[in-house]
């Protein structure tokens, strides 16, 4: 579960920041049309390959149940941290994605 | 005409969520509570010790208790201790003296490490909330009735609601603090549409729960009008094997938990029933434990003969449609949930909370705005803030007295678990008038500080009134007890901070309004 809760918090950091305000909010410039596809594109797969991660460590049944649970928590972190504590909402989604491999290797 | 839809959405929405908010919030904060009902319970009868011991050994305990106490009883049933529910609870029902009735029950909880008699205190626990959060304290088909209309506003609610917020994907990432009315708004489409899942899921999956309640039509049509008959068919009644009249030892039972678990490939055994006990033509009923699956199958069994230790029958494979009736139960329950998960369907469901919380509080605050210059409310406005008040901070201090009631009543008082559910009552209708008597915002600042002070200081309270302080519970690894004390404590943090919050906004607020004075004659001059 730790593996996808990694996931879709880097997955929804990534999906917000291929929004201009939210980019504009968060670092300081807009971005440009490439890195805004790029962050989409990466922030899909990120929440597809959360997926993955938690439906191939319990089975479809827990797997999708628990998938939902970390997608709203990170969804909700996200967005509460990102007014109060914009800094440490990028840097977590960095450690995040920094240490997913190495939640994954515990994983399998 | 696509405005047109839109703005009746926007009206069922906000007319729909304003006259069963206060219910929704109530039957969603104790629906939140109840999953964690057996550590609710734990903490409020401290006196069962929280022990791990295998089934087995638990279960061979309880089958000498029987044996001495009850060996001419005419069923024995049998719960099992788990990791979430310390106590292992016997009943046994004599045999009936007259053909036809029921026999009498005795129940008996015993320490599950020693097979003494254990005596907890009189209370109904974390049960309470579960049973109001659909019951709501009301007789029979009432309360039922009532709080399935709830479900079904709440669905309507948030279907309008998905169709009246125009920007779900602009807005997505989108929470602003610090703006009065917008921050509420922000709060409320955030908590909503991130949750939505989690809220879809509850408020559905609560119709399915009561569907044979709520959509009767197809039963009556193909049973002819006899609903019995359709129970009947879809649980059918346990056959139990006649009485032989000839006495027979009763093989050990704990063996056949092993061969229970092989049949459901690991599941375990929750409940056991033992007909007949001590007759030749016993029979052993082991009820599976819904914990380990996310479909929930409603009494999945093996039936074994008591003295022989013979597989007698097993209940059937589930058929999909009541696979799929029991997922919509089994997700809703959250039973199989372990810690983690468990955790996160209380954080969920505390979201959907206070999505309904801050859609009644965007409610007033919009109206309250256009009366904000003379400062006096017509009396509807001024009964939706004494409703919100009393609904949201006087329900937290109901909470919190129910809890308080807990550890101050005397253990031997008579009818001690009533008075506890009475406190929770009389404290919130205490609320309400005190509500009535102030002003809106001082109430609102003085009942969040109350919370604030009952909830912060419940694991003092339970240091002083029982030996399991968090020192102990902590050390001891008892982590319902200690979870339970800092829980509290956490939500007596976060209530200190809401009425601080409430007490400043509300005195930036007076100074706007002070310095805005001198500024309104002028205008009126010009």
């Amino acid at each position: 579960m730790l593996l996808a809760l990694l996931l879709c918090y880097g997955g929804f950091t990534a999906l917000c920041l291929s929004m201009d305000r939210h980019h504009a909010e968060l670092l300081g410039c807009k971005p440009s049309a490439r890195r805004r596809r790029g962050m989409k594109l990466g922030g899909w797969g990120l929440l597809a390959l959360s997926l993955w991660a938690a439906v191939s460590s319990t089975g479809w049944g827990l797997g999708l149940v628990e998938w939902f649970a970390v997608l709203m928590l990170s969804a909700l972190l996200l967005v509460l941290l990102m007014p109060y504590r914009p800094r440490l909402a990028l840097s977590l989604a960095g450690v995040s994605l920094l240490i997913s491999p190495v939640a994954a290797f515990a994983q399998y | 005409m696509k405005e047109g839809f839109r703005q009746a959405m926007a009206w069922l929405h906000t007319w729909a969520g304003l006259i069963f908010g206060w219910l929704l919030f109530a039957i969603f904060l104790t629906g939140t509570l109840a999953y964690f009902k057996d550590e609710i319970s734990h903490w409020m009868q401290p006196e069962i010790p929280a022990r791990s011991v295998s089934s087995e050994a638990s279960l061979t305990l309880a089958q000498n208790y029987l044996q001495q106490h009850a060996a001419g009883a005419s069923r024995w049933l049998i719960d099992l201790p788990d990791a979430r529910e310390p106590g292992l609870s016997v009943r046994w029902q004599q045999s009936p003296a007259k053909r036809g009735e029921r026999g009498q029950f005795t129940e008996k909880l015993l320490d599950p490490q020693t097979g003494a008699e254990v005596q907890g205190r009189e209370t109904t626990g974390g049960e309470f909330f579960y049973r109001f959060h659909f019951q709501l304290q009301m007789p029979y088909p009432w309360g039922r009735w009532l709080s399935t209309i709830a479900a079904m506003v709440m669905f309507v609610a948030l279907i309008s609601g998905i169709i009246t917020h125009k920007k779900i994907f602009k807005d997505f990432f989108t929470f602003r603090p610090r703006k009065g009315q917008r921050s509420w708004l922000d709060g409320h489409n955030a908590v909503g549409v991130l949750v939505l899942p989690f809220h879809l899921m509850i408020t559905y999956s609560s119709l399915v729960i009561f569907m044979s309640m709520v959509m009767p039509a197809s039963i009556l049509a193909s049973y002819n009008c006899d609903v019995r008959a359709f129970f009947d068919e879809v649980f059918p009644a346990s056959s139990t094997p006649e009485l032989a009249g000839k006495p027979a030892q009763l093989a050990p039972l704990a063996p056949l938990l092993e061969r229970a678990r092989e049949q459901w490939s690991g599941g375990r055994v929750g409940r056991l029933t033992v007909n007949h006990p001590g007759d030749a033509h016993a029979s052993v009923v082991l009820v599976r434990d819904g914990a380990d699956r996310v479909v929930h199958d409603f009494g999945s069994a093996v039936t074994f003969n008591g003295v022989t230790g013979h597989l007698l029958a097993t209940t059937p494979e589930q058929s999909l449609p009541r696979a799929i009736a029991g997922s919509f139960y089994g997700l809703h329950m959250g039973h199989f949930a372990g810690p983690v998960l468990r955790w996160l369907y209380f954080i969920c469901g505390l979201a959907g909370t206070a999505m309904i919380g801050t859609g009644l509080v965007v409610w007033l605050g919009k109206r309250q705005l256009k009366h904000a210059k003379s400062g006096v409310m017509p009396f509807e406005l001024r009964l939706v803030e004494v409703l919100n008040i009393a609904g949201m901070s006087g329900l937290m201090v109901a909470v919190a007295a129910f809890f308080w009631a807990n550890r101050l009543l005397p253990v031997d008082v008579a009818g001690r678990a009533d008075w506890e559910v009475n406190s929770f009552f009389i404290v919130w209708g205490l609320s309400v008038l005190h509500a009535m008597a102030r002003r809106g915002r001082a109430a609102w600042v003085e009942q969040l500080a109350l919370a604030a002070l009952l909830f912060g200081a419940v694991p003092v309270l339970n240091a002083l009134t029982t030996p399991y302080h968090l020192g102990i519970t902590l050390v001891q690894g008892d982590w319902a007890m200690a979870g339970f004390d800092l829980t509290c404590l956490g939500s007596g943090l976060f209530f200190a901070w809401a009425a601080w919050k409430m007490q400043r906004s509300g005195t930036a607020e007076a100074v706007i309004r002070q310095r805005a004075q001198p500024i309104t004659p002028e205008r009126e001059v010009n």
